[in-house]
């Protein structure tokens, strides 16, 4: 691969990594500010209950109860957001080996993947 | 306590955290965990699953001023991922299987380690690897860092013994809800020999993922009060952002003294709490 495909490469993965990292905490805080508002506006004494089991049944209900303004939609959204910023992170790493035909990364990338997604599968498993 | 004040003063006391966590270097979950139990009586399995939500959002947060510098080996950070986040995954399981009273010991030790940690100067004066490992050449982990507009190459080696290291860090991180940051700088610096900001760094890029890895692992088990996590998240951001920008101005060797004695203090809370003694 040229020099100057290899240094565009390694520019745009830059300028993805700063997006997704800015974008996802700035999104994060909205959420859980907005969570913590409506927390406190209706009386500050209803806590919220920790959310278990299938991660895509836990998106769905934040989603659902979210079109409620419930504190805990805005709050669990908020958690989820963080908790997806590493993976979308590794995601982009592992689109640009793809792209730089880095095969060698491209399968790190997807095993430190795979785990990623293990914690959430082992976690609902176990619960 | 009332909900409402119990929110306020975790949010107070995780501002605190993240600030001491990001003038110190030590993190902010060897705070956070302690006072969520000893605190507010939290389950010692809840208050890990929120410290590793601020584990990844003090993670995220920094990681933009390391990217395009070179600091962060990305290469050598996703190669030691797979043993980071296998760690973690046994460390989360070990964590649901263990007492909590052993755990409480283990994290009353672990305190006690960071704090004598924070007594030793913090830069390395190992000298750089001459010559590269040969499974560091196979896997392309030499790299370059910018300092002072030059640009400074560097060998890494014992790749293995460092790949080793990072599966009981990723354990730890897991098991205590804390970054477990300073294993893998010691890895990576005294074991790879990689120059010290630069294990900083990709140290930092690596805290966030391995926690991410635990962190789904308790979100999906229900360890994970939204309401805590949230204060917590918007406390140690808030904390780490100040303390960035304070770091030139206050005394950060004096404060890192001072922060040690009160692990010290926190670590024989949660020892003798492990032990079934009261204070």
């Amino acid at each position: 691969m040229s020099n100057e495909i290899s240094n565009k490469l390694t520019n745009e993965r830059q300028f993805l990594t700063r997006l997704i990292l800015r974008t996802s905490i700035g999104l994060c805080l909205l959420l859980i500010v907005i969570g913590l508002a409506i927390f406190f506006a209706r009386g500050g004494t209803h806590v919220p209950l920790n959310p278990s089991g299938k991660f895509s049944a836990i998106v769905e209900r934040t989603l659902h109860n979210g079109a409620g303004l419930h504190a805990s939609a805005f709050l669990i959204a908020g958690i989820v957001v963080l908790l997806l910023t590493p993976i979308a992170r590794l995601l982009s790493g592992v689109v640009m080996s793809a792209r730089a035909h880095d095969w060698l990364y491209l399968m790190i990338g997807l095993i430190v993947l795979a785990l990623l997604i293990a914690g959430l599968l082992i976690g609902q498993a176990t619960a | 306590m009332s909900a409402s004040l119990m929110v306020i003063v975790i949010l107070l006391g995780s501002i605190f955290a993240g600030g001491l966590g990001s003038l110190t270097g030590l993190g902010g979950g060897m705070v956070i965990v302690p006072l969520l139990t000893l605190g507010f009586h939290l389950p010692l399995i809840d208050a890990v699953g929120v410290s590793l939500f601020a584990v990844i959002a003090t993670s995220a947060g920094a990681a933009p001023r390391f990217v395009g510098t070179g600091m962060n080996n990305v290469r050598a950070g996703l190669f030691l991922q797979i043993a980071a986040s296998s760690g973690a995954l046994l460390g989360a399981w070990a964590a649901h299987l263990l007492p909590s009273r052993w755990l409480f010991v283990i994290f009353g030790v672990v305190l006690l380690q960071a704090a004598a940690l924070s007594f030793k100067p913090t830069r390395s004066d190992q000298a750089g690897a001459s010559a590269s490992s040969p499974l560091a050449l196979k896997l392309r982990l030499n790299s370059k860092y910018e300092q002072a507009g030059e640009w400074i190459p560097y060998h890494v080696t014992r790749v293995l013994p460092g790949f080793a290291v990072m599966v009981g860090a990723g354990f730890l991180s897991a098991l205590l809800g804390i970054g477990s940051g300073a294993f893998k700088v010691l890895a990576m610096d005294k074991l790879m020999k990689m120059p010290f900001r630069v294990s900083t760094a990709t140290s930092n890029f690596m805290i966030g993922m391995t926690a991410a890895t635990s962190a789904g692992f308790y979100l999906t088990h229900g360890d994970t009060s939204p309401l805590i996590a949230g204060t917590v998240i918007l406390g140690v951001l808030t904390g780490s952002y100040a303390g960035a920008h304070w770091v030139a101005v206050l005394p950060v060797k004096i404060l890192r003294r001072v922060f040690a004695v009160v692990l010290i203090l926190v670590a024989l809370q949660m020892l003798f709490k492990g032990v079934g003694l009261s204070i």
